[in-house]
């Protein structure tokens, strides 16, 4: 039983399989599952909507379009940042990868800061969780989609914190390949979010 | 997944990077602005015209849906990876309309 | 620090010596070996709680009102004076089933072997993802805490069953339950962050980490099934997930998603978790049959009977998995194509499961059979499963499950799969890979009194039950007195009271085997079962990084009494084929 071998993984993850990078397939699993969460989530309200008995609320009554079609912006804005960092990080563009990442982090917090506004003047209105099924469904798909994104803020802060030290220079792209996934990810969700919650 | 993926009938297994250096990136700007312009275009829908409901939805649900493509084919790089990462990637959406469907029945 | 070791085949390998800190490498490790074992601890222990709070349950259902004995160490609020409050039981029913589930079993079966096998059996030196290794356990131990904790809170612990069924669990008026009910619910939902963690660890290293040459159709079927499984987990747990943190808002928030006077659908809530529930009853076995399908090949001596069927069958079975969750709802009002379209998709998992135990009787079939306790463990979970999948095939007939919906049926089939199919199946993977993860054999004498005791017990436990049911028993009855049609059938209450502590009494030889041979049991060698699976290819207990070098597969996982090979019975998966035999390959 001689176990003749190449020590294939000394120097690094062995990489056979998919001819993917580890990491990259462990994000893709995980948002498979991702993906199963928010089909809990935004099934359940088309569910709900279609037998309801309550008359809903035509588009913009209670929620308000222009703020949030702005902010929707500013997401996919970051979106485009966040895959220019990837993409200055691969070519070995220093400033880009540096200035892209801040950039990204920044847009994320500004999506959450008018998240949280947007909240505080729809509970003004005496609008909340409590505000039958279109609050109910309403405040639980736009408050983990806001999680996610704090969630991919924080990572992105720590990330800044890491290009502004060099970590990704020298064509070390792949964290910032497999974070953008997950950001785009979230940038995705919303994009679904927003039609069918606010538009539809 | 599962048996489309390769099989290393050799030991000496593969470690072909797929994702090579050096590949040129795609106009990201370009694809900015079509999201852009969908989502102005979204807004206007509901906000300036008099359709009947039933086509608003219907051009919403795709103005959506073309936007998702666009960030999942050019920002998350499906259109250049290799076909089985989108086979993963896209392997629960089966299961999600399932249950979707399945479950409206209830309301027939 | 190096030393020289010399290994079987004489080469010597220079090894380097980690120093770690005993905090690092037993508490906070990132070696799945370390994780794997943890987690067996972790899990016997509720299966112990579980244990327990069930035979509180048999206490109450032989001799209803009766105080218990110790029943004066419990509080007011559960038994006064040792008499058991309905509230109590109902708290009893459900956490006895939530423990048993979700921190027995799923985590002995996936938590345990997963983390332990995988890296292991498909030749890798670690999981893709260490670090979230240890994260997923770490999320499990606090889960456990939060849901033993809720016994002592205000109102006692959730009482609404273990599938939570709203608007009962929704209302805390209606149960009673407030503050536990929710500690249930946030309990699930960090197990199920844990789970999905560990999933997708799972399913990134056997995509991404296999061996040279393991193919395939070179994984042993542990490894198939677990694989599975961790797909079934990752996209079921989400959804539950889900549902669970709706139905908290429900409870805290104000929200209306299941209590219908304000609009919302009970029966969602039911769509949700059982669209969850159904995968997750065969996270519970697929695992199982992979530990069974391996152990009786190398009790037998003979390689799998089937093998790609048996791969077949175990994707076949997820995948029809996802499309049968109505079956547990038939009597809930839905819509009737629905459960037409269930009944029929429910009785299609007849055919590769039935695939599975003709492949496993000719596993056996002519075999050289060795009945040690892994073997024994393996051949009582074919038997018990079989009787299991039967009564399964009843209820998926919508007719016969209206009358025996929530009885006692129920409770014999879900036992015969649970107890008699996935739990038999962990024992005999406990004894057979013991050896592996302690470096000691486990006691075979103990371990086949362990064996016989535990087989008849379950079975005088469980079976009357199936007769219980057709008479009438509800499922979650607190008083059996109450009514006649169940005063009529006290008697078979009793015997199965007194089988269910037999059975639990049986389960002190398992536990004193268990700690007597981790430091008495006999040292064992690096392949006490001539075993043809990597694992077995590498010292017991493996180092940390597994492999001095990394093995290059040249066959199949079970080549047992291959007939090129002379000199023994079995042919390990890295055996070079020109040392084994110049004629063939």
């Amino acid at each position: 039983m001689e176990a003749h071998a190449a020590p294939y993984y000394r120097g690094g993850a062995p990489e056979t399989g998919l001819a993917v990078y580890t990491q990259k397939v462990g994000m893709w699993v995980f948002l498979c599952s991702e993906i199963m969460f928010f089909t809990g989530l935004i099934g359940s309200y088309i569910i709900l909507r279609f037998g309801a008995s309550e008359t809903w609320p035509a588009p913009g009554e209670v929620l308000n379009i222009p703020v949030t079609a702005v902010n929707t912006f500013i997401l996919i804005c970051s979106s485009v940042t966040m895959v220019k960092a990837f993409a200055a990080s691969e070519t070995g563009d220093k400033r880009g990868t540096r200035l892209f990442t801040l950039a990204t982090a920044l847009m994320g917090a500004t999506f959450l800061g008018v998240q949280i506004y947007e909240y505080r003047e729809l509970l003004h209105h005496d609008f909340g969780p409590w505000s039958g099924l279109y609050g109910s469904t309403f405040f639980t798909m736009t408050g983990f989609h806001g999680f996610h994104v704090f969630l991919g803020v924080v990572c992105m802060t720590w990330a800044t914190l890491k290009a502004f030290r060099g970590g990704y220079d020298g064509g070390n792209y792949r964290g910032l390949e497999v974070l953008g996934l997950y950001w785009h990810f979230v940038d995705l969700v919303w994009i679904i979010l927003f039609t069918i919650v606010y538009l539809i | 997944m599962d048996s489309t993926e390769t099989l290393h009938e050799s030991p000496d297994g593969g470690t072909a990077e797929a994702h090579a250096d050096g590949h040129t990136h795609p106009r990201y700007m370009l694809v900015w602005l079509w999201l852009a312009i969908l989502t102005a275009a979204e807004v206007a829908v509901v906000w300036f015209t008099a359709l009947p409901k039933s086509w608003v939805v219907v051009a919403l649900l795709i103005m959506a849906v073309w936007k998702a493509l666009l960030v999942a084919l050019y920002f998350m790089h499906l259109r250049f990876e290799p076909l089985r990462v989108a086979v993963l990637a896209t392997s629960p959406l089966p299961l999600a309309v399932l249950l979707v469907m399945a479950v409206l029945q209830e309301y027939k | 620090m190096a030393t020289i070791v010399a290994q079987p085949t004489g080469v010597p390998v220079v090894e380097e010596h980690h120093e770690m800190s005993f905090i690092r490498k037993y508490i906070f490790s990132t070696d799945h070996k370390v994780i794997g074992i943890q987690f067996l601890f972790l899990s016997l222990f509720f299966l112990l709680v579980g244990g327990l709070l069930a035979m509180m349950m048999r206490w109450q259902l032989a001799w209803p009102g009766k105080a218990m004995p110790f029943g004066g160490l419990f509080p007011e609020a559960m038994a006064p004076g040792g008499i058991m409050l309905p509230e109590f039981y109902n708290s009893l029913v459900t956490m006895h089933g939530t423990f048993m589930v979700f921190f027995a079993i799923m985590l002995l079966l996936v938590g345990v072997y997963a983390n332990y096998l995988i890296p292991l059996q498909i030749g890798a030196p670690d999981m893709a993802f260490p670090r979230l290794n240890m994260i997923s356990f770490w999320l499990a131990v606090p889960a456990g805490v939060i849901a033993l904790a809720s016994f002592a809170v205000e109102g006692g612990a959730a009482g609404a069953g273990w599938t939570s069924y709203a608007p009962l669990s929704a209302l805390p008026e209606a149960s009673g339950v407030s503050l536990g009910q929710q500690m249930w619910i946030v309990s699930l939902v960090i197990l199920g962050l844990s789970s999905i963690l560990g999933s997708t660890n799972y399913i990134t290293t056997v995509i991404n980490m296999r061996a040279p040459g393991m193919t395939w159709m070179r994984l042993p079927l542990t490894v198939w099934a677990l694989f599975i499984t961790a797909i079934l987990a990752l996209l079921a747990m989400p959804v539950l997930s889900g549902a669970l943190i709706m139905l908290l808002f429900d409870q805290t928030l104000g929200t209306h998603f299941f209590l219908p006077a304000s609009g919302g659908q009970p029966l969602l809530w039911q769509h949700l978790f059982w669209f969850f529930g159904h995968p997750e009853v065969y996270i519970l076995i697929l695992p199982a049959m992979g530990f069974a399908s391996e152990i009786l090949a190398v009790g037998s001596r003979k390689p799998v009977f089937g093998y790609k069927a048996m791969v077949g069958a175990i994707i076949a079975i997820a995948f029809l998995g996802w499309i049968v969750w109505g079956h547990h709802m038939f009597q809930s009002g839905m819509n009737p194509v629905l459960g037409t379209t269930f009944m029929v998709s429910t009785l299609v998992i007849a055919v590769p499961s039935a695939i599975k135990t003709f492949n496993w009787m000719g596993t056996m079939w002519r075999g050289n059979l060795h009945l040690h306790s892994p073997m024994l463990f393996a051949i009582g979970f074919v038997m018990l499963f079989v009787i299991g999948g039967l009564s399964g095939i009843f209820m998926a007939s919508a007719p016969f499950d209206i009358f025996i919906h929530d009885t006692y049926f129920i409770v014999a089939h879900i036992h015969y799969v649970l107890f008699g199919g996935a739990l038999f199946a962990i024992f005999g993977a406990i004894y057979y890979w013991y050896p592996k993860m302690f470096g000691r054999m486990m006691s075979e004498r103990w371990g086949k009194i362990h064996f016989g005791l535990t087989f008849i017990f379950f079975n005088l436990a469980f079976f009357p039950m199936h007769t219980q049911g057709l008479a009438g028993m509800m499922r979650r009855l607190y008083d059996t007195s109450g009514y006649t049609h169940t005063a009529d059938i006290q008697d078979t209450h009793l015997l199965i009271s007194f089988s269910a502590f037999a059975l639990f009494a049986s389960g002190a030889i398992f536990a004193f085997n268990f700690f007597w041979s981790m430091f008495r049991g006999e040292r064992a060698p690096d392949n006490p079962w001539n075993a043809t699976t990597l694992e077995w290819q590498t010292p017991s207990p493996p180092k940390h990084g597994n492999w001095e070098e990394a093995p290059v597969v040249y066959h199949g996982p079970h080549e047992y009494s291959h007939p090129d090979v002379t000199d023994k019975d079995w042919l390990a998966q890295n055996e070079r084929p020109d040392v084994v035999s110049p004629a063939r390959h």
